[in-house]
């Protein structure tokens, strides 16, 4: 009887604990965004990388110091990073590259680390001090060569834990392949760059898509007009934003 | 806690004086505005709410002001037309996400602010800040370019984060839409910004 009520006083007590507890987990988040890293490449759109994961919060594999994953492996929906044949978007690099990371939120860090397999090839001290934006590095790539996966690490100041970022390399790719051509656009979006002055006229609208101001599209059978040049995206259909769209 | 909550959301039943239906604040009808512009109706809260739909709209109206701030140093400063075109639809429907938001505290009995102090609660100091945000202006060409979107990617990256956590512990509908549009509109700001960093 006794520990019957002590259990339900423990259980009382627990609705009150969730209450107090954040919203979210710790969010000093980070991933190399360029080159684009594995994480990076999801969240670009470029591959599939299933539905959660690494598409919404590419700052967020995250797990233990000392990992050898690209992962973190503390989530299951960001396995993914870990497919080395899952068709990566492979940078070509010389010798030494430049590494830049995107944080979401500032934290006091240790340090940063670069691995090739096991071979650390990188070290850059953190100081427990708030990395500044951008964050870059240039890294040696220690004397390796050809098709490489380079394990960035954010190791944390003030948590046990560190973020993990893969980026798909190759050492001296050559000059007959600027680093630019592997790159993938989605068919919507090749025209970003030259449709700003040029209006489409009528047509759906669609995401991924450039529109200058004053383009005209239909949405739902209604007329709209854009009143300032973007390039649309889910969430900014012409009914939901009065800001970007005018129905006419 | 939970107590106290419950006797917020009966005293703004109480004086909306209607069980739990949406309340449309003033001047904000649906038929508000005049008829020429055809402006979609500003969604309106209900009065049923949690603290965790207080916390994200509070952080959110933090959130949407420091991406306000960048991107007009952006839309001063930007070289490259692509992140001078996301800096102004930023602008603009951030602005338009804000009038909305702040309805909605005031609707709750809620404060405006405190979102920064909540955003140091829930994991460390947020990315942008004023400093930050007035260091941007120290740099020009391509180097402002990068450090914009470089600060955008990690700054809207956040707001996924929180808007995950807003559609999980909330409980307003309204609140509940409107996460799901930050977490669509700031994943495509995302991956907008990559593809532009990936093609110099």
């Amino acid at each position: 009887m006794k520990l019957t009520r002590k259990a339900a006083l423990v259980t009382a007590a627990i609705p009150a604990l969730v209450l107090i507890t954040p919203v979210g987990s710790a969010s000093a988040h980070g991933y190399v965004s360029s080159p684009a890293s594995r994480a990076a490449q999801c969240a670009a759109g470029v591959l599939d990388c299933g539905p959660t994961g690494p598409r919404y919060e590419p700052q967020s594999a995250e797990g233990p110091k000392g990992q050898t994953t690209c992962s973190g492996g503390t989530r299951q929906d960001f396995e993914v990073l870990n497919d080395d044949n899952k068709g990566w978007k492979v940078t070509n690099v010389g010798s030494t590259m430049t590494v830049t990371w995107t944080f979401t939120a500032r934290h006091a860090t240790r340090d940063y680390e670069y691995f090739i397999g096991n071979t650390r090839v990188g070290f850059v001290a953190g100081n427990n001090q708030q990395p500044n934006n951008p964050t870059s590095h240039s890294i040696n790539l220690g004397g390796f060569t050809g098709r490489q996966k380079l394990r960035a690490v954010w190791n944390i100041g003030d948590t046990v834990n560190a973020f993990y970022s893969c980026i798909d390399i190759n050492i001296g790719g050559g000059p007959t392949n600027p680093p630019t051509t592997t790159t993938t656009t989605p068919p919507p979006t090749t025209t970003t760059t030259t449709t700003t002055n040029q209006p489409p006229v009528g047509g759906t609208w669609a995401p991924n898509t450039a529109y200058a101001t004053g383009a005209t599209v239909t949405y739902d059978g209604v007329s709209y007009r854009c009143r300032q040049a973007h390039t649309s995206l889910v969430g900014w259909e012409p009914p939901n934003v009065a800001a970007l769209w005018e129905r006419i | 806690m939970r107590r106290s909550v419950i006797a917020i959301a009966a005293a703004v039943l109480a004086l909306a004086g209607c069980g739990g239906e949406a309340i449309v604040p003033e001047g904000q009808g649906a038929h508000g505005h005049g008829a020429s512009t055809a402006a979609p109706p500003v969604p309106a809260a209900s009065a049923r709410f949690n603290d965790a739909d207080v916390t994200f709209v509070q952080m959110m109206v933090d959130h949407l002001q420091l991406g306000i701030s960048l991107s007009q140093v952006a839309l001063a400063k930007a070289t490259r037309q692509e992140a001078k075109n996301l800096a102004g639809a930023i602008n603009t429907t951030q602005r338009e996400e804000l009038a909305t938001l702040k309805s909605w505290l005031k609707l709750w009995g809620k404060s405006e602010s405190g979102g920064a102090d909540l955003h140091a609660a829930h994991g460390g100091q947020p990315l942008l800040d004023d400093k930050v945000i007035d260091g941007t202006k120290e740099k020009n060409g391509a180097e402002f370019d990068l450090t914009f979107l470089n600060l955008m990617a990690g700054h809207q990256g956040a707001a996924v984060e929180m808007a995950l956590a807003a559609k999980k512990d909330g409980q307003n509908p309204e609140t509940a839409a409107y996460a799901e549009r930050v977490v669509s509109t700031r994943q495509g700001q995302v991956s907008q910004i990559l593809k532009i960093i990936s093609e110099p």
